[in-house]
């Protein structure tokens, strides 16, 4: 009961989200995230009609349902992208790398584990947790590249990808521990699920109140040499630095 | 038992990269303000810090020799102490370069499409085998002191000084005209 609870307050939390995003125009900013907020009230509105009226087709409506927010899902990473690395080339194009890489290594690691680990279950909520461990990586990898560019994020898109972010963690560990213990712990595995995302859902609330934009640098340096002439020059002075360090060392 | 520590483990990564976006300040790094800083302070350090005669003379061996034969045991201890310091705080100079050097050339490549990240991997590995080495040193010379090398020290300097040259190189482009005109807009943009 309490779960059908905590996902009415989400329903009523989703259509306030996509109701201020209408309100302020933020749809049109941010297309992708809201298409994943439409696709959750979907799924949400959806599986509570199915509970009431046919409790038996819960199961399998659940899955096909939440594969669709799980791809929707993966456009609140293309938004991030979008928004935060497109007026950085460099970065956006290090991000793809880093993110194809990570999504090669768990996609590798999904497929093969199963053939080397003896006992590795390979059901749905395995194949969730593995979209989920996808999902998880590629923001590490984005965020590790934002903050070593040192790329500044405005109010929307850090409350976006915090929001994201949380509801991946959530739904990766209780998955990963749903899929260890097995059923004896749905009954908390049911209510921290609809309850993570509920959280995710405040913070995106206010996050997304109002239109902030990414803070930009203040003045845009010119750039009158290519990108192997500054590599060549940084890689340069770093050799002389670590000359005269060795030559210190050896002092 | 092995997949769920593998999958805690991301889980784990991925709280500690939303605790530092949290905690982060939202204001992006590689401004003009940031460059104009970092041009200061690389004027400040080369007229101020690092001149190698001044460098020269405060290490001085024949001043150690001096206080050795000429006063109390108490007074030696003070006067290693005070050029330990003086070591580490070179040591801590050159970081600082190495440190700016790497914000320009993040602040710089960022911008560029054809950015190699194979090539932004390896720098960001030397950069920080670079500030290892310098850890090192000063380890060194925090446990076995500035005179246990001799030599050390002026080469430290001539390190600290190439390395605010070639730095200076690095920000060359900043041409006084322009610097002003970034300090102008940074001014603006606090007011």
């Amino acid at each position: 009961m309490s779960r059908w609870l905590i996902m009415g307050l989400g329903l009523l939390l989703e259509f306030l989200l996509l109701g201020r995003g209408l309100q302020v125009r933020l749809i049109r900013r941010y297309y992708f995230f809201y298409v994943y907020v439409a696709s959750v009230i979907f799924f949400t509105a959806v599986m509570m009609l199915v509970n009431w009226t046919a409790p038996s087709l819960y199961e399998r409506w659940y899955w096909p349902l939440q594969l669709g927010t799980l791809i929707t899902g993966y456009g609140i990473l293309l938004e991030i992208l979008n928004h935060v690395l497109a007026p950085y080339p460099g970065a956006e194009r290090f991000a793809r790398f880093s993110g194809l890489g990570a999504f090669g290594a768990i996609l590798s690691f999904a497929l093969l584990a199963p053939l080397v680990v003896p006992h590795w279950s390979r059901g749905s909520i395995e194949f969730e947790r593995d979209l989920r461990s996808v999902q998880a990586v590629f923001i590490c990898g984005l965020l590790a590249v934002i903050f070593y560019y040192g790329i500044g994020m405005g109010r929307n898109m850090k409350g976006m990808i915090m929001g994201y972010g949380l509801y991946i963690l959530t739904s990766l560990v209780s998955l990963a521990v749903r899929s260890y213990a097995g059923t004896r712990f749905d009954q908390i595995w049911q209510v921290i699920q609809p309850l993570s995302f509920n959280v995710s859902l405040v913070i995106w609330l206010l996050a997304l109140w109002s239109y902030c934009p990414n803070p930009t640098p203040d003045h845009m340096i010119p750039l009158e040499e290519d990108y192997g002439a500054l590599v060549a020059r940084t890689k340069g002075v770093m050799g002389a630095i670590r000359t005269y360090i060795g030559k210190a060392e050896r002092a | 038992m092995i997949s769920l520590i593998f999958f805690l483990s991301v889980g784990l990564l991925l709280f500690s990269s939303l605790f530092l976006l949290a905690r982060r300040n939202t204001r992006p790094e590689g401004s003009s303000s940031a460059l104009v800083e970092a041009r200061q302070a690389l004027r400040t350090l080369q007229a101020g810090l690092l001149p190698l005669e001044l460098v020269n003379r405060v290490f001085a061996e024949q001043d150690w020799e001096y206080v050795r034969s000429e006063t109390p045991r108490s007074i030696h201890e003070l006067f290693l102490d005070e050029r330990k310091g003086l070591a580490l705080l070179w040591l801590r100079q050159v970081r600082i370069q190495i440190r700016s050097l790497q914000r320009f050339h993040r602040g710089a490549a960022r911008h560029y499409a054809r950015l190699n990240p194979r090539t932004e991997v390896e720098l960001a590995l030397s950069f920080a085998a670079l500030m290892g080495a310098c850890r090192a040193l000063q380890f060194l010379v925090f446990v076995a002191g500035p005179y246990a090398a001799p030599r050390m020290v002026g080469v430290v300097a001539n390190a600290a000084n190439r390395a605010c040259k070639i730095s200076e190189q690095s920000l060359g482009f900043l041409d006084k005209a322009r610097l002003g005109a970034l300090g102008h807009a940074s001014d603006a943009a606090m007011l």
